[in-house]
């Protein structure tokens, strides 16, 4: 029983495991992080800094 | 106003570095020691046995050699010493008493032993490593400097006495020249001065080139003359001006502001009158040496130092030199290409302007007088604004 | 023996790397880039073990970003809405990216080894910097950071166990700038828009735009700034000091460090310094904690001189950019305050022996010229070194910035300590070599000598007033003893003067017109990467 036990964790956790390879592999081998960075959210960011008021002076 | 007697005299005397009276020192058997940095005390150049010149490359328009050396992008005034060494116009110095004021001036005077371009056998170069704060520690480390790279050589190498009562008594010498001095520049003071700022640039450059024994009587006399001197009908001038900044040893520039209606009434910049004709104090107690280095470490206002103290103590000596001469405005100016003074100006014309209540110009120059166009516009832009301030006080 | 899956899947795979591609005329590391982006349609493929390394690392740098944001999420969504340059770390992959192309094999391990060292100390920084930040609510350390200008080696505070010594400057201006090459510019622009020339060296116009930005992070309770490495430096403290508002304390290490005379002037500007935070924090110095941090700083430089002894031959599994920026924050960032750097260099140090052992040559053997990278690196283009390997096989065997101090801080007397320490802290970044005297900048002859280099990268700041004024006779000296020399024209943090297609046409046109040899890499001589990261 605890073996059978044992194994569905194994089981489970190889199983979360492999498909976490696939898709952390998936996100770094197809660039996804980079691609999402660069074309959404610097874009948006840098619109945001652009618009900003800064207390831009020669103290 | 009447011309100065010795005015075209002193003009003459800038266009060369080695002029008459440089020439004349020599033949006496004194020792030329050239320097370019108010961090070398002045007066420890002129121990007996030896004069002070401050290097100067007068009518310097092409400096092709010493760009190949160090590049279009580095100060101009370097250059300039530079080439004129290369071309031969400093044969006549025993020394180059150099410091390390900046990167550009460094490589400047490094280049004086790698190419040896002063063709004199017993020429040599140090470079002192200048103090950056006003504390103990600092002027500690600058009396080192001066020690083993000014005192020690110009005795072993010329036999120069740099006893404490020598040095006395080329302190003595030296507060009798910037008495002189002194006395001639407060005349700018007055509302309307029988001296212009050109004429005054013209006495403070030849009191640094010359040696001081030689050019003392013509000083001197041109003081008495002063004294008696009708100024014009009128204060010629739309404004006063005080100039500030780095590097200015060509008197056109000044003129050219002349010509544009500010009389230059207060000279702030690298040989000028402030700081350098401050008389030197010797304390009780104190050695003539140890007062040369506390005079040096205090007055000077390099852009160099960096501690809060003499940071606020530039802007507070050019306020306090707008009071005095009652200037209406300053002029600050930097060589180009020179990284301290570069960001000096953008600091000090905002603390004058914005703090201090004192308007300010600020222009950027080549060391042979170039565009004149732009620099005449500026200034004329900023006598008219000047001017408009007045009349709306 | 390798794995038959694994060369199974090797073999069908090698069409996509980029190596494989170029030595096969049908395309090369840039075939999988997005034009002028920098953006990769996929990362690199160097075959299974390879990738699974690169993999492998890139999986715990992006733990190391989850921790930091983990360990201060709001701080850290704050810092990102508040600070522009926050906004430029999000590129950190991109950058590692770019390092390491080409890279295979023990250089490749080596190399993350050493990055993942730098990520994970930056990471815990920025999440420091960012939960004790007054402008975004401060933390309980806020008064326990003490702003450091970022030349100024730190360790002689760690005689201050209790307070935590942040280099100002490094993360909104020096790092970011590796990082975005478009970040600095913007700080650039606003240091001219108040009248500061545009000839002035471009990292302290960067830093002074960032204090007129008000974009410099507030903590502490006074701040040290330096003198080091150059003029300009000393000129922007002027603006940083008004704007931080806080007691500063000019740490001002001699410029002509390499006399005698310099290093008791030195020691007492430490001297002093340590007096000044005493005061000001109300805390007493420690110098067994001192000790504690220099025996690490010992080591590190212990196995830094072994590694030089790898460097000097052609089986050496540190190179290029992995030393280079390695050295460069575990010199001048960390200075012997973080045990992990010390663990790395005995893992880095084991492989590198390993690797010497067995013959092992870098990049398939194909370096052509071992070569000594002089005078201050562009920042905006780290991976410089990692590009001219894969282009013309010139392998950066090292670089200037790396000899910095690396003499034997006692760990027993205080007073010879702090002599060690000012001449440890005398010969700093960007300062060693490039300033103080002439003997200084003129050593690269004998050190491209020692590490049996046959060419010499001149790095050539255009804003540098020091290297500037040494330009000829540099050449002429490169001419005498026999040095291929390449001038290698930047403007340190403003890519927009000198662009990075500008710097890489300076050796394009050197290898192909002087030595009249091929490249490696076709796809990577000319490229535009205006819009990248």
């Amino acid at each position: 029983m605890n073996m059978k036990l044992v194994a569905k964790i194994l089981g489970k956790v190889s199983l979360f495991g492999f498909i976490g390879f696939v898709a952390t592999f998936t996100l770094y081998m197809f660039n996804l992080e980079n691609k999402l960075i660069y074309y959404v959210i610097r874009p948006l960011l840098n619109k945001h800094y652009d618009a900003q008021v800064r207390d831009k002076r020669i103290v | 106003m009447k011309d100065l007697k010795h005015l075209i005299f002193f003009e003459n005397l800038l266009q060369d570095a080695q002029n008459e009276l440089v020439t004349q020192a020599i033949e006496e058997g004194n020792v030329a020691l050239g320097y370019n940095c108010f961090y070398i005390p002045e007066v420890l150049l002129n121990l007996k046995g030896c004069f002070s010149t401050r290097l100067r490359a007068p009518r310097c328009t092409s400096t092709d050699v010493a760009t190949y050396y160090m590049t279009g992008r580095t100060c101009p005034y370097v250059r300039s010493i530079l080439e004129r060494a290369i071309e031969g116009g400093y044969n006549y110095l025993g020394a180059l008493f150099g410091a390390e004021s900046c990167a550009a001036m460094e490589r400047m005077e490094e280049h004086f032993y790698l190419l040896n371009p002063v063709k004199n056998d017993k020429f040599f170069v140090t470079i002192i490593d200048p103090p950056m704060k006003g504390d103990q520690t600092n002027l500690d480390y600058y009396k080192q400097q001066l020690t083993c790279k000014v005192v020690e050589p110009m005795a072993k190498a010329y036999g120069v006495d740099t006893s404490d009562a020598a040095m006395r008594a080329a302190i003595e010498k030296h507060n009798e020249l910037c008495e002189v001095i002194t006395e001639i520049g407060n005349f700018r003071k007055l509302a309307n001065p029988p001296i212009t700022g050109y004429e005054f640039h013209v006495i403070q450059l030849v009191s640094q080139v010359c040696p001081h024994d030689l050019i003392l009587p013509y000083l001197k006399e041109t003081l008495e003359e002063l004294k008696t001197r009708e100024p014009e009908p009128e204060f010629p001038f739309r404004a006063r001006v005080v100039v500030a900044g780095s590097e200015i040893d060509d008197p056109e520039f000044t003129k050219l502001i002349e010509m544009c209606g500010a009389m230059v009434v207060a000279d702030r910049y690298c040989f000028g009158s402030f700081p350098s004709r401050e008389q030197i104090e010797i304390q009780d107690g104190e050695t003539a040496f140890d007062a040369i280095c506390r005079h040096y470490l205090h007055w000077n206002q390099c852009a160099r130092f960096m501690d809060g103290m003499k940071i606020e103590q530039r802007h507070t000596e050019i306020k306090k030199l707008v009071d005095e001469f009652h200037a209406d405005g300053v002029i600050y100016e930097n060589m180009k290409f020179c990284e301290f003074w570069s960001y000096e100006k953008v600091l000090a014309s905002h603390v004058l302007s914005e703090e201090m209540g004192v308007p300010c110009c600020t222009i950027e120059k080549e060391y042979a007088l170039g565009s004149v166009g732009q620099l005449r516009t500026r200034f004329q832009a900023f006598v008219e604004s000047l001017e408009i301030k007045k009349i709306n006080a | 023996m390798k794995n038959p899956i694994v060369e199974l899947i090797d073999s069908k795979l090698q069409k996509f790397d980029p190596i494989w591609q170029a030595e096969n005329g049908v395309g090369g590391q840039r075939s999988r880039y997005y034009d002028k982006t920098g953006v990769a349609k996929y990362r690199e493929w160097r075959g299974v073990h390879d990738t699974m390394v690169d993999y492998g690392a890139w999986l715990k740098n992006v733990l190391s970003m989850v921790q930091m944001v983990g360990s201060a999420p709001v701080a850290c969504l704050k810092g990102f809405w508040e600070y522009r340059w926050m906004g430029s770390y999000l590129g950190t992959f991109m950058f590692i990216d770019r390092l390491f192309e080409g890279f295979r094999g023990d250089e490749l391990k080596v190399a993350h080894l050493n990055m993942h060292a730098i990520v994970q100390s930056l990471t815990k920084k920025i999440a420091l910097v960012l939960a004790n930040d007054k402008r975004l609510g401060g933390g309980p350390l806020s008064d326990k950071i003490v702003p450091m200008d970022e030349v100024l080696p730190p360790l002689f505070m760690a005689g201050f166990p209790d307070l935590i010594p942040i280099p100002l400057q490094t993360l909104p201006e020096f790092i970011i700038c590796d990082v975005d090459q478009h970040i600095e510019p913007y700080y650039i622009d606003v240091a001219e828009s108040f009248g500061l020339p545009a000839d002035v060296c471009s990292r302290c116009a960067a830093e002074t735009g960032v204090a007129m930005d008000d974009a410099f992070p507030i903590f502490g309770k006074a701040m040290i700034s330096t003198n080091m490495p150059c003029n300009a430096s000393e000129a922007t403290s002027m603006f940083q000091r008004r704007r931080i508002a806080l007691p500063d304390f000019p740490a001002t290490m001699a410029m002509i460090h390499n006399e005698p005379g310099a290093h008791p002037y030195s020691a007492q500007v430490l001297k002093d310094c340590i007096a000044f935070i005493e005061k000001e924090y109300g805390v007493e110095y420690n110098w067994d904690a001192l000790f504690a941090r220099a025996k690490h700083m010992n080591e590190q430089n212990q196995i830094e001189l072994e590694k030089w002894d790898y460097m000097k031959t052609p089986y050496c599994s540190l190179c290029g950019i992995a030393e280079t920026l390695y050295r460069l924050y575990a010199w001048a960032s960390v200075n012997g305050q973080e045990d992990y750097f010390t663990k790395t260099d005995r893992k880095v140090i084991k492989i590198m022996r390993k690797s010497y052992e067995k013959k092992y040559e870098p990049f398939g053997g194909k370096t052509r010229h071992r070569a000594f990278l002089w005078g201050p690196s562009a920042v905006y283009y780290t991976d410089f070194p990692t590009w001219i390997q894969n282009c013309w096989g010139i392998n950066i065997v090292l670089n200037m910035d790396s000899t910095m101090g690396h003499n034997m801080i006692s760990t027993d007397d205080p007073e010879q300590a702090i002599q060690d320490l000012a001449l440890f802290s005398e010969k700093g970044v960007m300062r060693h070599h490039a300033v103080g005297g002439w003997d200084n900048v003129n050593a690269i002859w004998e050190w491209a000598k020692n590490f049996n280099c046959d060419m010499v990268l001149f790095n050539d700041n255009i804003a540098c007033k020091g290297m500037l004024g040494v330009h000829a006779v540099m050449e002429e000296q490169a001419r005498e003893l026999g040095f291929y020399f390449i001038f290698i024209e930047h403007d340190l943090e403003d890519c927009r003067t000198v662009s990075r297609q500008d710097m890489r046409n300076c050796v394009n046109q050197y290898m192909s017109v002087v030595l009249n040899e091929k490249p490696l890499d076709p796809t990577i001589v000319e490229f535009d990467d205006s819009q990248a990261y």
